[in-house]
């Protein structure tokens, strides 16, 4: 059985004197039992409205969805019982209550009877770090222990699949890390998870397999590796005071994409890994001192390595 | 089913202890037994003074009732918690009961309030000579008042704004449910509309416990209060989970 099935799945929203916004288009996603799963894509993609259709907070216009082998729409209470959401940011939490009200409360929310919620409740808090603090109001809390204590909640219920949007999302790094290591616990245990971010090295590092999505479609399935190998082969230079001819030269050299003028700036689109020392080395040689290297936004790098494989997108 | 309703009834008492402003109009009943007293007192007509006491009574408790099933909704939207309970499996329609049950029930120690302001202020001393009957009634009227704020409940979830309802439902139905001036005593085209709203049986009920007379047709009288409370529970039941279906296709739980 797969964790997630979601086959033709559309989700429109209908809206005052305006046209109707499309959120997700026909879109195809399997998430295997035990993986943890990515889900890539630029704000607008479709990803928090794909997670609320799997968490039955938000009905599909047309396709289907199944988890943990439910179906979204007619079996919602199995789905419920099956599925752990964690939504990201600051909201989402009691925060006047205690940590550990808000987790004695989620319990029961996930019907759990009080004795095993207790324990259950008990156990989270120790190993989310919460312990300590569990009985001050929520309020106080940093980003981060926020973001534990919202996967404490994602977890009360015992879930078989958890679905994380965005988690680390303002999280300062150090948090960032730790909760990517309670992900990579979780995957130990077993848990198939559905993991949206914005960030590629989130992606590498957590997941089996990476989906990337934009417009409301699914682009490519594919594992980390490559996708983080698209990323390293794409880079851009930027420069001033750069001659013609030397701009001419420049777009002689071999993994070079493009070289556009932007006022005083040039701007070098390198396509290949290598390409860039030479650009560089290119510029310095040229006396050129004020330039930087920056990569590519990652919509910026899947629409070209997708548009290489002639997949229309966009 | 009972083991979430006491869930949130212990929720809701936690919530009370750090957000009291659930309970705001309990604090502020002195001042309207105060107002009403002190009219039917300068109109020389002390006789009517635990007509003040229950109107107050009554008035605190649906402001409070109606408060609540609104401001929980909000609060649940502005928290964004409203998703993650709604992707829970339990049915919200037995939320929302247990949290407004409690606030509901301790709003009704406005009644004690109101009977020691009227001593302490003015010097009357309410007598309650149908003491069983009135703590009868009052439980029957608890149960009416918590199944029509879970239809408020209910409308809260699909409006946007719940404080424009909130605002807009308090005065009619202190008039239509009789909770100062008797029903009776209004223009005779308004006396059957409040037939159908359960206060207006529950506050004449009421005002006859502490009246020394014996109250007539008692058993009818609890009996409507209980089937329209009952008809109130039905609807909100039905109301909030289409609603609730409702919302899940448009995507309006969230304010994100």
């Amino acid at each position: 059985m797969t964790a997630v099935e979601v086959r033709h799945l559309r989700r429109t929203y209908t809206r005052r004197k305006k046209e109707p916004r499309t959120a997700l288009d026909d879109l195809n996603l399997v998430v295997e039992t035990g993986e943890v799963h990515g889900l890539l894509g630029p704000n607008g993609a479709g990803k928090t409205t794909l997670c609320k259709i799997l968490s039955t907070v938000l009905l599909p216009t047309s396709g289907t969805a199944r988890v943990d082998g439910f179906d979204v729409v007619e079996q919602t209470d199995e789905v419920r019982r099956a599925v752990g959401i964690v939504f990201g940011g600051e909201r989402g939490l009691y925060t006047r209550l205690t940590a550990r009200q808000n987790l004695l409360y989620w319990s029961a929310l996930y019907r759990q009877p009080t004795k095993v919620g207790r324990k259950r409740v008990e156990e989270l808090l120790e190993r989310l770090g919460l312990q300590e603090r569990a009985d001050e109001p929520v309020e106080t809390f940093s980003r981060g222990m926020k973001q534990r204590l919202h996967l404490a909640r994602g977890l009360v219920g015992t879930p078989r699949v958890l679905i994380l949007d965005e988690p680390t999302v303002g999280m300062d790094p150090v948090a960032a890390r730790d909760f990517r290591a309670l992900v990579v616990e979780l995957r130990g245990e077993g848990h198939s998870i559905l993991l949206t971010t914005h960030d590629m090295a989130e992606a590498e590092e957590l997941c089996d397999r990476v989906s990337l999505m934009d417009g409301g479609r699914l682009i490519a399935t594919e594992d980390p590796k490559t996708i983080g190998s698209w990323l390293s082969r794409f880079e851009r230079v930027r420069a001033e005071g750069v001659s013609p001819e030397l701009a001419a030269r420049l777009r002689d050299l071999p993994g070079v994409a493009a070289v556009e003028s932007r006022g005083d700036q040039i701007v070098v689109e390198v396509e290949e890994a290598g390409a860039t020392g030479e650009a560089l080395r290119l510029l310095v040689e040229a006396g050129v001192t004020s330039l930087a290297t920056t990569r590519p936004t990652l919509e910026e790098v899947y629409l070209q390595a997708i548009g290489d494989r002639g997949l229309g997108v966009r | 089913m009972i083991a979430l309703f006491w869930a949130s009834v212990r929720f809701q008492l936690q919530v009370l202890r750090r957000s009291p402003d659930y309970l705001m109009a309990v604090v502020t009943i002195p001042l309207l037994a105060i107002a009403f007293l002190a009219i039917m007192k300068n109109a020389g007509r002390a006789d009517l003074a635990p007509y003040a006491v229950l109107g107050s009574t009554l008035m605190t408790v649906w402001a409070t009732a109606l408060f609540v099933s609104g401001e929980l909704i909000e609060s649940e939207r502005t928290q964004g918690t409203l998703e993650g309970v709604l992707a829970a499996p339990v049915q919200y329609q037995v939320l929302v009961l247990g949290r407004i049950s409690i606030v509901t029930v301790l709003s009704f120690f406005g009644l004690a309030e109101s009977i020691v302001v009227a001593w302490l202020v003015f010097g009357y001393l309410i007598a309650v000579p149908h003491l069983g009957l009135l703590l009868l009634t009052l439980l029957c009227t608890a149960f009416a008042m918590v199944g029509t704020a879970s239809i408020m409940a209910g409308l809260f979830v699909l409006a946007r704004s719940a404080r424009i309802f909130q605002n807009s439902l308090s005065y009619p139905f202190y008039v239509l449910g009789g909770t100062v001036v008797p029903i009776a005593l209004l223009p005779g085209w308004l006396q059957p509309v409040s037939k159908i709203v359960f206060l207006s049986w529950a506050s004449d009920l009421l005002r006859d416990c502490l009246a020394p007379t014996p109250p007539r047709d008692v058993l009818f009288r609890l009996t409507m209060i209980l089937v329209l409370g009952a008809v109130a529970f039905a609807i909100g039941h039905l109301l909030t989970k289409k609603i609730l279906r409702r919302v899940r296709q448009t995507g309006s739980a969230g304010y994100a």
